[in-house]
């Protein structure tokens, strides 16, 4: 094995390389905000997030209420720092399903080949011809709305893509020399899979994992929207936009606010995949 | 005054310096060989004369093409040279040809763009270069596209690209490195004619001294950048007044001391082996047809024994090796590691079987897994064995096999990437030896080497099998290599093997077509120097 010392200099060049590029920082950092955000409200926010105060209803933004109140005279900032816990949840339990089921079921194809890969790949076509948010609206519509079942539609979702990704990026890796001199060590398709395969392809799946988290976070905010998602009392982004909807002429900031906050985290995790396809990938940043 | 005349030209990447004060004159008819080792400037020598250095890089001197400096040109200017005044040959047949293209309209695109010719008279011409360059339209039609052309009649699309105008300077890049020997002949037979009838200037950058030798009027030698040597090509070589000169002439025909083993127990057993690929299916209910990659194919080796497989590419010597290696089944026939099949289903015998042979790959880079440090890519064959060492045993025996391919202890703990190709060829071949195989087999193990580092290869080889008794099994094109490390030679051609003997015997009067036409291409520096 390596020295310790020698492993994380190479992890700090990483990180170091990593934060030298612009996408990447800048992504990092709006989606450490709205992670820290999420974080915080455990233990803290400004105000109690179930307490109403019709008096202070409709507030504009203020130094006692940073981002203002809404309709109930509920503080925005408390609600969005809570709301992000939700929408961080939601995107990360899909991302994790898509993940868990997908790689597997795209290593597998690729390892096999032959049948196996042809049932596996045509399965995944069939799911992704269904479109992606109108099954998740049925899947909660049929077991109920609420936080779990948008999880498991948005989850379901994930599985193909990640299966995809699977298998082109190990379907690439099998013919390759090492991978025969695995063989010819006589390892198996597990092991050679485990030591071999998903090193190689680590940061194919995890640009796609960050695109999949910003995608997880666009679906719960449009199921909420539609009251399909976190349930009152819990504050969630995609249900403020909905509740502010009425109250644009009196009260822009309502709806102004959840907005940037979704805008924000999907930006965030754009700029930083993208930032993270560069640096992980040398071929990229060599071409630059 | 010179076709093409580059003086004092220095290229800078940063501190790095990539080119240092080269000077080098083409005339109009002549061929100058640029030779040197990786990293010695040569192509970055054929991107300056065409004007495109990579981003980045700082050019100091003047690059005078008829007159005219190609340093001072814009983007504009460059371009109505490139392609119409400056053609280029690139090495890799396959990556240089744009696979959604036709190889008429591909030949044709440069016509229309420099002479502004309608696109029936442009094709006229196009036909009339795939001709000349041995693509006759009545088997080559213009709309055929590159991926149902070999790598052959790739290269030669590529040049009909490249001359198709006229052009005053061919510069080629290692034109005939990716291709075999008999490919390789008739490349350069081709070059050589369309230089005489065109009176063109070539530059032919090579690593292949004999390549140069046969082909150039002059040579340029190149080491980190500068010039070593320049002159006529054949005295050059011939002389070797340069030690650089004659350190690069003596590795390309180096040959390892070695005497001849006695012959030992018989060890692999190769009988009647044949192996079929599907086709894919004319239409979706035919039944797929299928290609013999290898013909009943039947094959010995003794212990402690050097033999080469040779062929061309595509006769089927890999898809043998890897049978041999158990990587492939056959579809018929058996194949014997010390009396054990390797086809068989026991899993203890099979790898009792792998223990005892071993893998060298070509390509010193597509070997290693490169997120893993060497301790563990060379213990990873330990796999096999019955009683698996602790890890601390492991990197003992991991320590002792890189000494004995001459590395020093601290390799163990870095990367593959931290390594030279020769470097890495090292521990591969330290990898392959880790479990004590009786059979190495090296597939194409020297190729993707200069000249030099593979010299040191060949003698580790020679050394090995010395002290070792350790057989080896070598595919490659190379006769020279075969020549210089193996008792007995197997040739084989369109997955049969057609000829086998004592390794000189077989190359000094070859009986099968196959062998012959493999031994009339292959370059041989002495022989080029001594006609």
């Amino acid at each position: 094995m390596a020295s310790p010392k020698r492993l994380t200099l190479a992890k700090n060049n990483m990180l170091r390389s990593a934060l030298r590029n612009p996408a990447f920082s800048v992504g990092f950092s709006l989606t450490l905000i709205i992670f820290l955000a999420g974080i915080v409200s455990f233990f803290w926010t400004p105000f109690d997030v179930s307490l109403v105060t019709i008096s202070e209803r409709l507030k504009a933004p203020s130094l006692t209420y940073f981002l203002g109140t809404d309709h109930f005279g509920r503080d925005i900032l408390s609600m969005l720092m809570v709301g992000a816990r939700n929408s961080i949840a939601v995107a990360c339990v899909a991302v994790g399903i898509g993940l868990a089921v997908g790689v597997p079921l795209g290593c597998w194809a690729a390892a096999r080949g032959g049948l196996v890969d042809v049932v596996l790949m045509r399965g995944n076509d069939l799911i992704f011809a269904f479109p992606a948010l109108l099954t998740a609206v049925m899947i909660t519509a049929i077991f109920g709305p609420g936080a779990v079942n948008a999880i498991i539609a948005i989850g379901i979702f994930n599985i193909p893509v990640f299966a995809r990704v699977a298998r082109a990026g190990a379907m690439a890796l099998w013919p390759r020399d090492f991978i025969l001199a695995a063989r010819a060590a006589g390892k198996n398709r597990l092991q050679i899979t485990f030591e071999h395969i998903l090193p190689n392809m680590a940061h194919l799946l995890i640009v796609q994992g960050t695109i999949q988290f910003s995608l997880g976070i666009l679906a719960e905010a449009g199921l909420s929207y539609l009251g399909l998602g976190a349930q009152p009392p819990a504050p969630s982004w995609g249900r403020m936009l909905a509740e502010a909807q009425t109250m644009m002429v009196i009260g822009p900031h309502t709806a102004l606010f959840p907005g940037l906050a979704i805008i924000i985290s999907v930006l965030g995790l754009n700029l930083m995949g993208d930032g993270l396809r560069d640096v992980l990938d040398p071929k990229l940043s060599r071409a630059k | 005054m010179s076709l093409l005349s580059i003086r004092d030209l220095t290229v800078r990447f940063g501190r790095f310096t990539a080119l240092d004060g080269v000077n080098l004159d083409i005339q109009s008819g002549e061929i100058i060989g640029v030779v040197g080792e990786s990293g010695s400037g040569k192509t970055m020598t054929a991107l300056a004369s065409i004007g495109l250095l990579p981003e980045g890089a700082k050019a100091k001197g003047d690059i005078l093409f008829d007159g005219r400096n190609l340093l001072a040109l814009d983007e504009n200017g460059l371009g109505a040279i490139r392609g119409d005044d400056i053609g280029m040959v690139f090495q890799e047949p396959m990556t240089a040809l744009n696979p959604v293209k036709t190889i008429g309209d591909q030949v044709a695109e440069g016509i229309i763009w420099h002479t502004k010719v309608s696109k029936a008279e442009a094709q006229t011409k196009a036909a009339f270069m795939l001709e000349r360059v041995g693509l006759p339209l009545s088997e080559f039609p213009l709309d055929r596209y590159p991926h149902e052309l070999s790598g052959g009649q790739r290269q030669r699309v590529v040049i009909a690209i490249a001359c198709v105008l006229n052009p005053r300077l061919l510069i080629a890049d290692e034109p005939t490195t990716a291709l075999d020997a008999v490919l390789q002949a008739q490349i350069l037979d081709l070059l050589r004619s369309l230089v005489k009838e065109r009176n063109m200037g070539l530059m032919l950058i090579s690593h292949d001294l004999a390549v140069v030798a046969s082909m150039a009027d002059k040579i340029v030698i190149l080491q980190n950048g500068k010039v070593v040597e320049a002159g006529p090509a054949k005295q050059v070589l011939r002389d070797r007044r340069e030690p650089y000169t004659r350190q690069l002439a003596n590795a390309s025909i180096y040959k390892p001391d070695r005497t001849t083993r006695p012959v030992g127990a018989p060890l692999l057993k190769v009988a009647n082996v044949t192996r079929d690929y599907a086709l894919p299916r004319k239409t979706m209910f035919s039944k797929p047809g299928h290609f013999r990659a290898v013909n009943d194919v039947s094959l010995n080796i003794n212990e402690g024994e050097m033999v080469a497989l040779v062929g061309r590419s595509g006769c089927g010597k890999s898809t043998l090796a890897r049978m041999i290696l158990a990587l492939h089944k056959p579809t018929s026939g058996t194949i014997e590691l010390g009396g054990i099949s390797v086809n068989t289903e026991n899993d203890a015998e099979l790898r009792t079987a792998r223990r005892n042979m071993q893998i060298v790959f070509q390509d010193p880079y597509g070997s290693f897994n490169p997120r893993k440090n060497v301790e563990w890519l060379v213990t990873e064959p330990l796999h096999l064995l019955e009683e698996k060492p602790d890890p601390a045993e492991a990197r003992t025996m991991a320590a002792k096999v890189l000494t004995r391919v001459g590395l020093e202890q601290d390799a163990l703990e870095r990367y593959p990437h931290q390594f030279s190709g020769g470097q890495r060829q090292r521990i591969a071949i330290a990898r392959a030896l880790i479990t004590n195989p009786k059979l190495i087999i090296a597939d194409e193990p020297v190729s993707a080497l200069d000249v030099s580092i593979r010299a040191q290869v060949l003698d580790l080889f020679a050394e090995l099998n010395a002290n070792l008794g350790l057989a080896c099994l070598f595919i490659t094109h190379d006769l020279h290599v075969a020549r210089a490390i193996t008792d007995r030679v197997l040739v084989m051609s369109k997955g049969r093997i057609v000829e086998h003997g004592k390794t000189a015997d077989v190359f000094d009067n070859p009986q099968s077509d196959a062998a012959k036409e493999l031994v009339l291409a292959a370059p041989d520096l002495a022989k080029v120097l001594t006609s």
